[in-house]
């Protein structure tokens, strides 16, 4: 099979800048090389064919209820290097205990605004703070029990660190899936190349999910918004890995501010809730007064610190885009160190010096919502049609405190299995960051891929795809 | 377990059921409308209406009851909840919500069940083709429950599962044979030669021809049909075995406070087991039958508000 080569100016995961392969990649090239396109065809169809029989589907916000589709999943792997995930995977954890330390920090002593590093103005009068989390005491003073941090590597060959997600990241069944699909479908491929294996993932969640409580023994549930969530398939495969009932909000109760489920002999306390439905619908009597997804009363047990939620309440604050500029200032603060993982450089849009340069140069820069996720509500640029320019223009001279800017990025690039064979198509990474009694992750993460050629939304919910992700332990394939 | 998780595997369990049930049905009638007089045939077209009790609603979409029709309606439809496209629809759906619970050869098995179905639906199905497509649903069910057998836990997901299997089954096989007798009775008045074809369709359409075949050997008799279908434990669609399975599973489940369901079940289970055919008899297999579709219902009721009761 013919493998078309990277655009000049970008980085590529398979070839060096003189469009030769890189060394630990030599093995997948051979194997680009000897596989011809019917069998890569009979392979995709069969790996379609077993995703949907899993059920391995999502909805997308917007379409018809009920209307399931897969998320494109492409058979060529993204490979990291052994050194490439140390250093990765060093920076993580650095960053990851930091924005612990920052969450801590804003709901008990606010150091680091006494200190002048952050003002007041941007941590208190987020609207994702809470202020009813002050003065809480968590278990290991810990905030954020599961981390998604997403990266992607610039043309210069470094990690940035895109966004930071601290609140339901999801995917990461995918990442698992992704890998059981790939040793089914091409198990000569792992027979002649040291992955590093991915799977005790489920176990790490659950030993994590444990630790949040300081009891012996205690009873973890996921508490998902049920079975038209997006992620709902994510939150059953978990539950089903970690043995732990999968409830919605139904399902649970609260008396004298504990919580318990409904079973089938009777009321069995709850301590940790590893939930995936955001703060506000997580109850009716503190949140959003219309959730049906939540449970009355949990906000009041989990004050009286009767049950965990993983993750905590409040970490919107720290994974906010307007934020994300102090993450290398915290690491410095908290840690005395400075920050492995690179910032990509950011415009705060609230500042009046920033918003003249973003309105200047609006052209070459992604406009992003502080509070926005998902792909939805950005503007890309050097993409953009003069209308959504001009959008853009009057809204960010409307509220600019909503909006940050970035310069364009490129994202690396890595062959992708398209219509036309193979081509160069845009990716991320987001790994997974767990932290318990101590901080563990599994090497990689999730690969996700835009499809479209020269697009740099990965997004599932907007037409992206994902590749299994190898990261090498003797740095050869 | 969850009490949600529990209703819905009971649930899964008795959709999964009831479309195998509804398959042969409808696969008996279509066959017994070729062989029956011509003037009979909308009797034998009209027994799968009767048993899922949808004549109604059939002629609120349909004017004239044919085997196009009926098998539009009983199969394929998606405006009525008693197709067999909906009810694999609902199984899935429960099955999706407990997800957790089962493995994954299981979740597999009824997900691509749904996944066929639909694509049949697209497709649509015909008198020519229609045999293949019961012959489809009987499979997609013992698939189900062979994967279930083989992969699942021991635990009360698995004994929630069976008591909706036996439940549905209990009441299928009482329905069946409630209806079907009158018209074998009616039949031995009319055309004396039709009778065999009337109870060899009630053995048909419960799966227990070869069984009657090999206790009773060929002499077709009303009372040795009832008996075989009520009180023969080794037949699995009879009353008796359907019971025992239920009473049994019941002594299973772990059981807090809940006490009824079991009561219900055993005081049932032994009115069968030591119950005989010449007092089905005295009181009339009919009679027989409309008591023990309301005690069985009750029992239904009583596991749900036993185990699964919280949301009311």
């Amino acid at each position: 099979m013919l493998i078309q080569t990277p655009a000049e100016g970008l980085y590529d995961e398979l070839f060096d800048k003189n469009n030769r392969v890189r060394p630990q990649c030599r093995m997948l090239e051979q194997w680009l090389l000897n596989s011809n396109e019917e069998l890569i065809a009979e392979k995709r169809r069969e790996a379609d064919v077993l995703f949907q029989r899993l059920g391995i589907t999502f909805n997308v916000y917007g379409e018809d209820q009920g209307t399931d589709r897969l998320i494109p999943f492409d058979l060529i792997p993204r490979v990291i290097s052994a050194s490439d995930w140390h250093t990765l995977q060093t920076g993580l954890r650095q960053r990851v205990q930091a924005l612990n330390r920052f969450l801590y920090d804003i709901y008990h002593d606010y150091d680091i605004v006494k200190a002048g590093v952050i003002s007041a103005e941007q941590v208190f009068a987020n609207p994702q703070y809470q202020p009813g989390m002050q003065n809480l005491k968590l278990p290991r003073n810990l905030y954020c029990h599961i981390a998604g941090i997403d990266l992607i590597r610039h043309n210069d060959g470094n990690f940035y660190v895109l966004e930071d997600n601290l609140r339901c990241p999801s995917g990461v069944s995918y990442m698992l899936e992704n890998r059981r699909m790939m040793m089914r479908l091409f198990p000569e491929l792992f027979a002649h190349s040291a992955v590093a294996p991915v799977e005790h993932y489920p176990n790490l969640l659950g030993e994590t999910l444990r630790a949040a409580s300081l009891k012996p023994d205690p009873t973890v549930v996921l508490l998902t918004p049920g079975r038209f969530n997006s992620a709902y398939f994510e939150h059953a495969f978990l539950a089903r890995q970690m043995g732990i009932e999968l409830v919605e909000g139904a399902d649970l109760f609260v008396a004298h501010n504990k919580v318990y489920m409904k079973t089938t002999t009777g009321p069995q306390q709850v301590d940790v809730i590893y939930r995936r439905i955001d703060d506000d619908f997580l109850d009716p009597l503190a949140g959003n007064p219309d959730s049906m997804l939540g449970v009355a009363g949990l906000y009041a047990a989990y004050r009286t610190g009767n049950v965990v939620l993983t993750n905590a309440v409040g970490n919107g604050v720290a994974d906010d885009k307007s934020i994300y500029p102090y993450v290398p200032d915290m690491i410095r603060f908290y840690l005395d160190e400075e920050p492995i993982l690179k910032n990509v450089p950011t415009w705060q849009c609230r500042n009046p010096k920033d918003l003249r340069y973003v309105l200047e140069h609006l052209q070459e820069l992604v406009v992003k919502e502080a509070q926005g996720a998902g792909g939805y509500g950005m503007l890309i640029g050097p993409k953009a049609s003069k209308k959504e320019l001009d959008l853009f223009r009057s809204l960010l001279k409307a509220r600019p405190q909503d909006y940050i800017a970035q310069p364009t990025l490129s994202l690396s690039t890595c062959p992708t299995f398209v219509d036309e064979g193979v081509a160069p198509r845009h990716l991320d990474l987001r790994p997974f960051v767990l932290s318990g009694k101590k901080i563990q992750m599994v090497p990689g993460g999730l690969t996700r891929v835009a499809l479209e050629k020269g697009s740099l939304v990965v997004n599932s919910s907007q037409g992206g795809g994902t590749k299994d992700t190898w990261v090498l332990e003797d740095g050869q394939c | 377990m969850l009490s949600s998780a529990a209703s819905s595997l009971f649930w899964m369990a008795r959709y999964l059921e009831r479309a195998e049930s509804q398959a042969r049905l409808l696969d008996v009638s279509l066959t017994m409308a070729l062989i029956d007089v011509p003037e009979d045939r909308i009797e034998q077209l009209s027994v799968p209406l009767l048993v899922s009790g949808t004549r109604e609603i059939f002629f609120d979409y349909y004017t004239e009851i044919t085997p196009q029709n009926l098998i539009n309606f009983l199969l394929l439809d998606s405006r009525h909840p008693t197709s067999v496209f909906n009810i694999i629809q609902s199984a899935r759906d429960n099955a999706l919500h407990v997800r957790g619970n089962l493995s994954s050869d299981v979740w597999e098995s009824i997900n691509q069940a749904w996944l066929e179905m639909r694509e049949l639906q697209h497709r649509g199905v015909t008198e020519s083709n229609a045999s293949s497509v019961f012959d489809w649903v009987r499979e997609r069910s013992h698939l189900f429950r062979g994967a279930a057998y083989g992969t699942l836990l021991r635990n009360d997901a698995f004994h929630f599962l069976r008591l909706g299997t036996f439940i549905e089954r209990a009441e299928t096989t009482a329905r069946v044979l409630d209806i079907r007798h009158v018209m074998a009775m009616k039949a031995e008045q009319d055309h004396a030669t039709q009778v065999f074809f009337e109870w060899t369709a009630v053995l048909h359409s419960l799966a227990a021809f070869e069984a009657y075949q090999n206790t009773y050997g060929h002499n077709l008799d009303a009372m040795s049909v009832a008996e075989l279908l009520i009180l023969e434990p080794a037949v699995p669609r009879s009353l008796h075995a359907c019971l025992g399975e239920i009473a049994g599973l019941l002594e299973q489940v772990e059981s807090g406070e809940a006490q009824e369901s079991r009561r219900l079940a055993s005081s049932l289970f032994a009115n069968i087991r030591f119950g005989n055919r010449d007092y089905i008899a005295e009181r009339g297999l009919h009679n027989y039958l409309v008591d023990f579709l309301e005690r069985i219902q009750l029992i239904a009721n009583q596991i749900q508000k036993d185990y699964m009761g919280w949301q009311g």
